[in-house]
């Protein structure tokens, strides 16, 4: 029995508060602004629009301190669907969404979408199969539920150890995204950057955990959300008179079709397998924007969306939101949230993108390499942009670009202040963040967990398992920050490896654990291990070319022998035991206590001291 | 709560309601993209017709496809009295 009404749990003042923080940021912004139009040095504005905004997130973080296990792993699951909702949007994007796949579409155009795409279906999947059902287990991490759901204390600690892989991928990829945002606001070199944010990042979010986590990640939602806006508005009043980046891009688009056309710029077909993604540092542009399929084929396409919807849907840093829910109900309709919140930042991407195209198009390509505009000319002097060869005048083929560089590059491009810049890098820097400490959260939860206590039968004193939390959450740190630094891979691709792994790990395991009855410890077992393995040897023979099938889609042979490994192995071994199937059937009914809370309080009552 | 004998047939329903939500949703997801190129030389609101709906229309697709199942499935929920206790 529930005994508090759900809905009083959550704080009314919510909206109170965050509007105040909107309220404080807009108010620094503006603050740079006529800072910069004072004259103040360049130094003192970066570093207002660096420090600033990480001393509001850093301050709502330590005022949300936890003492409780429940506030500290599920901030006391009583964060409302809108803002859950929020916080799973700003996660999955992160800064592989708003500098990378920004860039993407900049460069490909069209193709990139496959992405995009797989990001709204992976919370179309989550929602409809996973989310409620995990909310009612109510589990603190992943390899947890899968311990207490199948009853084996072996398969905790092996999810634990495989879901290493993605998370860890997946936080050298932010780290990455964060330093680089970091180091394009202060301008100082990446490997400053790195142990920088993560400091700031690790400070922020030890002292609350998840409670810590969901507020200050909130706050860097609503900054990124507010940058990304500002920019995107701005330049679509400009070139269309209307202020709705995400509809008024068409009539853009159509005449940079036209441009594009008349300026001879190429089409290709892409083999059905090809995924050619532009890769870090300086690219030229690949294609027109509007032809499909050029870059990435058409079987590649549909692989790539279905891979990064199951792999944002089993994402254990997103799944560890779920938890902090209220209830069921509340739990479905933050996905509800976070696909109406994801799909509007992924409108405004391809918007950035044809813009910063159509102004590209019409102003540097043709034109003679000595009267390049003034923009350019900075782009080129930042080393965002560069022109190779040296024909008398600029062809298309010969621009090369930054791809993550492509969000702030369009202020630069549509001559604003460079407070604006800073802006555009700020809201970056937020979702990078916001990316980043969820992950470092979830990855510090599972080793303190499912490692440390992992073959603990009984759950440990609250104070020990915060303090193991806290201390795995440093270890993390440190290992993040030295994976940011010494990770010679591209960013994206680690995001796209860590969403290959976490897909085909863990997806078909977690989806089977819900809808099978017959699934066993056994089954998720190999399950787990055969999707990782699987993954793994496609995505090096990918990489090294002995297959025709790219690295980053290698869970297309991991995910169905993931499945058919769970499937055979389960079916060979025995039936699962009746208090198993008795927790599954509680799990899939909306009523009734939160299993683990269920489970704890019991335990709590074993061993309560007798008078 | 719910009564035991309710079980089978809320599941049935949540089944239901699971395809019901995700079949449609993955046939569109997979197969619009698909058309894009053929569809660009129509154009509604300014937008190419094929960019138009594999971008803003999987988008919103995806957004009616949660707001139904939220919606049905609350539905089925309080049909078989296995919502939660407020």
């Amino acid at each position: 029995m529930a005994v508090t009404a759900r809905t009083r749990l959550v704080n009314p003042r919510l909206g109170t508060y965050f509007g105040i923080f909107a309220a404080v940021f807009v108010a620094l912004v503006l603050m740079a602004l006529m800072f910069e139009q004072l004259g103040t040095p360049d130094f003192t504005i970066r570093l207002l629009m660096f420090a600033g905004p990480i001393a509001l997130y850093g301050a709502i973080g330590v005022f949300c301190a936890a003492k409780e296990t429940g506030d500290y792993f599920v901030c006391g699951r009583r964060v409302p669907a809108f803002f859950n909702g929020l916080n799973l949007a700003i996660s999955a994007l992160g800064g592989a969404g708003f500098l990378a796949l920004t860039g993407v579409f900049f460069s490909i155009g069209f193709d990139a979408l496959c992405l995009a795409l797989g990001v709204c279906a992976g919370f179309v999947f989550m929602g409809v199969l996973l989310a409620p059902f995990l909310r009612k287990f109510g589990a603190y991490t992943i390899p947890s539920y899968l311990g207490r759901r199948f009853e084996s204390r072996t398969l905790r600690v092996v999810a634990a150890a495989s879901l290493a892989v993605p998370l860890l991928l997946l936080l050298a990829a932010e780290a990455r995204f964060a330093a680089y945002a970091a180091s394009g606001l202060t301008g100082q070199p990446e490997f400053l950057t790195a142990p920088l944010v993560l400091a700031c990042v690790t400070a922020t979010i030890i002292v609350g955990g998840m409670r810590s986590l969901t507020w200050s990640s909130a706050a860097k939602a609503i900054a990124a959300l507010l940058a990304l806006a500002v920019c995107a508005t701005i330049v679509a009043l400009m070139m269309s008179n209307l202020p709705l980046p995400q509809m008024t891009h068409g009539n853009v688009l159509r005449m940079l079709n036209r441009t594009e056309g008349s300026r001879g710029v190429p089409t290709f077909i892409a083999a059905y397998l090809a995924f050619d993604f532009p890769t870090e540092g300086l690219e030229p542009l690949a294609k027109r924007f509007l032809q499909a399929f050029g870059s990435v084929g058409t079987f590649a396409f549909v692989l790539m969306t279905l891979i990064a919807g199951a792999g944002i849907a089993s994402s254990p840093s997103l799944l560890a939101r779920i938890g902090s829910t209220p209830g069921v109900y509340e739990a479905r309709k933050s996905l509800g949230w976070a696909v109406l919140i994801a799909g509007i930042v992924l409108l405004t991407l391809p918007a950035v993108a044809v813009f910063l195209r159509s102004l590209l198009l019409d102003q540097v390509i043709g034109q003679p390499t000595d009267r390049l505009p003034d923009w350019f000319i900075a782009l080129q002097d930042a080393g965002i942009a560069s022109v190779a060869g040296n024909a008398p005048t600029v062809g298309f083929s010969a621009v090369r670009f930054d791809r993550d560089a492509t969000l702030f590059a369009l202020p630069v491009a549509a001559g604003f202040p460079q407070v604006l810049v800073y802006l555009a890098l700020a809201g970056a820097l937020a979702a990078a963040l916001a990316a980043l400490a969820a992950a470092l959260s979830a990855t510090a939860a599972i080793l303190s967990e499912d490692v440390v206590y992992g073959m603990h039968p009984e759950a440990a004193p609250e104070g020990a398992r915060i303090g193991a939390a806290r201390a795995g959450l440093l270890s993390t740190a440190f290992v993040a920050a030295w994976l940011a630094i010494a990770s010679p891979a591209d960013p994206l691709r680690l995001f796209l490896w860590s969403l290959n792994f976490s897909a085909a790990a863990i997806f078909p395991v977690l989806v089977l654990s819900i809808w099978w009855k017959r699934i066993n410890a056994w089954g998720a077992m190999a399950g787990i291990l055969t999707g990782l393995l699987v993954t793994a040897f496609a995505m090096l023979m990918g990489e090294s070319g002995a297959w025709a099938l790219p690295g980053v889609l290698a869970a297309t042979v991991g995910l169905p022998a993931g499945l058919a490994v769970t499937m055979t192995a389960s079916l060979m071994t025995p039936v699962p035991g009746p208090s198993v199937l008795l927790r599954v059937h509680e799990m899939r009914i909306p009523g009734g206590e939160t299993l683990y809370d269920r489970e704890l309080r019991l335990q709590r009552l074993k061993t309560r001291p007798t008078p | 709560m719910i009564d035991w004998s309710e079980r089978k047939a809320y599941w049935r329903n949540t089944k239901v309601q699971m395809l019901a939500s995700l079949l449609p949703f993955l046939l569109a997801l997979i197969l619009l993209p698909l058309y894009a190129d053929a569809l660009n030389d129509k154009r509604i609101l300014g937008i190419p017709l094929g960019y138009f709906l594999a971008c803003h229309g999987l988008i919103v697709i995806a957004f009616v496809t949660i707001a139904m199942f939220v919606n049905r499935q609350d539905a089925i929920d309080h049909w078989h009295g296995a919502h939660e206790d407020i």
